[in-house]
């Protein structure tokens, strides 16, 4: 196995960043959980991250932007999943139906499968940057790290999110709370 | 005061803090704004909901995964940055370099090292931290990509790198499944010594290098490969069988035993390294690099043909590379030796 790992080792190009085992380890969960958001699936929600940490073992994005960039990154690809219809139905319902090791979802509580796939056409059709507003913040971001990351000023970061959120809500044909 | 924008309220909600007291203050006391934050909760609860998906993905399975996808690095913790660039490129160059082929100067490639067999060279952690980087005693140009990647199974891959797949009669005990696939390219790389880069990288000077080392170009050249894998549940490899064309070097023509000499005297080489690549009689031998720490080795035989054996210390890992007819050949896992060395042996390829 040592030499087939130093083989592996061999294949790597010199561009690739020395960092990346370190960014990748203390960022993965944050950038699965954003797809997942997105997707709905655990093992898509995977692929999509493994795609961003390869864009991002090719770049020069700093160290200390890597998080944000990822999650974009993670978001960006996620949506145009949902949008150019490349998802795996299958996949989606074996992570509902317990087929396959998905953690617990909550929203599994109180969404259907139904209801998630509205939620996910939904959010394929808001303006891209306030999904990816919405995804983000809804994954833990700060309000700082969402302005970083999508070259926000803080102050609109609610304003974005807000619109967002009430144009999901219409999406998905929930009144308004009286 | 005017009524707080819904991009404030909204922050409200998540970052109480981040809005002025004088905004708090006014929704608490205006029937308005409190309704209009009302509303942004719900909807902030509503969207929360609809999109929550809790995973705790396997970050060390993600990692690996990542690794064999593409052309990634896996950079083994605590070893030297010479192994976070590009190792075999740097262990070839350096056996290339050192490894005493006499080929006279030539204005084409001339084949300086082939590989007939393997053989571990021993380095202790100090000098892992002190083995030279190619790259930093020249220039280093990566000019064809291995591309390691999974293929759909032992047909695609036989296609994509023309060897056989390995065939393994019985798995070892605790090893299931059927194994993923695994190839990579030819790869291949240019080195041009440098002598100021060199100095620079040392922080001191060095000899006068012999005449025409630095107007040399060395090609260093490895793969394809192939490997058959057997993953453990977290995803670490059980058991991985693995073919690769043997590396071998070329070089536009230098007087190699002149810059034997020369080369093994650098600094920043450390001796017990140089000493044994010295040992080294012709340029066939493949150096493994032993980690005395942590690391044992054995020389035996698969079949007759002479492999070595390296096992981690505590017997978690063993690895038996042999080479035949241009081929490096390896067999390793979380194993005993006896177990890695039971598979080579009763190992068959399909053509």
């Amino acid at each position: 196995m040592n030499q087939l790992l130093t083989e592996r080792e061999g294949a790597v190009p010199a561009s690739v960043r020395s960092d990346l085992e370190h960014v990748f380890r203390s960022a993965y969960p944050k950038v699965v959980g954003v797809a997942a958001r997105v997707l709905g699936s655990r093992d898509e929600a995977e692929d999509v991250a493994q795609e961003a940490f390869l864009a991002f073992g090719r770049s020069s994005v700093p160290a200390g932007e890597a998080v944000g960039w990822l999650c974009v990154a993670a978001a960006h690809t996620a949506l145009n999943h949902l949008r150019s219809g490349r998802r795996r139905a299958s996949r989606e319902e074996a992570a509902t139906d317990g087929g396959h090791s998905t953690a617990p979802d909550v929203a599994d509580a109180v969404v259907t499968l139904d209801e998630r796939r509205r939620v996910r056409a939904a959010l394929s059709r808001l303006p891209r940057r306030q999904a990816i507003a919405l995804v983000l913040r809804h994954s833990g971001l700060s309000y700082a790290e969402v302005a970083a990351a999508l070259e926000l000023s803080p102050g609109s970061v609610g304003t974005t999110v807000r619109r967002a959120e009430s144009a999901l809500r219409k999406e998905l044909g929930h009144a308004s709370p009286e | 005061m005017p009524h707080p924008s819904d991009g404030l309220l909204r922050r409200l909600v998540d970052e109480p803090d981040g809005v002025a007291d004088a905004d708090r203050e006014h929704v608490t006391s205006c029937g308005q704004c409190r309704s209009r934050l009302v509303e942004a909760e719900a909807d902030a609860l509503l969207v929360e909901s609809a999109l929550r998906f809790d995973v705790e993905p396997d970050v060390d399975a993600a990692w690996i995964r990542l690794a064999g996808a593409a052309p990634v690095a896996v950079p083994v913790r605590n070893r030297r940055r010479f192994a976070v660039r590009s190792p075999v490129v740097a262990v070839i160059g350096v056996v290339a370099l050192l490894g005493g082929a006499s080929a006279a100067a030539a204005g084409d490639w001339l084949q300086i090292f082939h590989t007939e067999k393997v053989a571990p060279v021993t380095v202790d952690q100090a000098d892992l931290v002190a083995l030279p980087d190619l790259s930093s005693y020249g220039a280093m140009t990566v000019e064809e990509r291995p591309n390691v990647r999974s293929v759909e199974g032992a047909n695609e891959a036989r296609r994509i790198t023309g060897l056989p797949t390995p065939l393994v009669k019985e798995l070892p005990r605790g090893v299931t499944g059927q194994p993923r696939f695994v190839v990579g390219n030819r790869m291949k790389a240019i080195f041009t010594f440098d002598r100021e880069k060199a100095e620079q990288a040392l922080g001191q000077p060095m000899p006068e290098p012999p005449a025409g080392l630095e107007a040399s170009q060395f090609s260093l050249t490895a793969g394809p490969g192939l490997a058959a894998v057997w993953s453990e549940a977290r995803g670490v490899p059980a058991l991985i069988v693995g073919r690769v064309k043997a590396p071998a070097a070329y070089s536009t023509g230098v007087p190699f035993e002149t810059g034997l000499d020369y080369l093994l005297t650098l600094p920043g080489l450390p001796a017990t390294v140089a000493d044994q690549l010295r040992s080294f009689t012709n340029a066939t031998t493949l150096p493994l690099l032993v980690r005395s720490a942590t690391q044992v080795s054995f020389t035996t035989d698969v079949n007759g043909t002479p492999a070595t054996v390296l096992a981690s210390r505590d017997g978690a890992v063993s690895t038996v590379v042999w080479v035949e007819k241009g081929h490096v050949n390896a067999v390793g896992g979380t194993l005993s030796s006896d177990e890695v060395l039971g598979v080579a042996r009763n190992l068959r390829w399909k053509q």
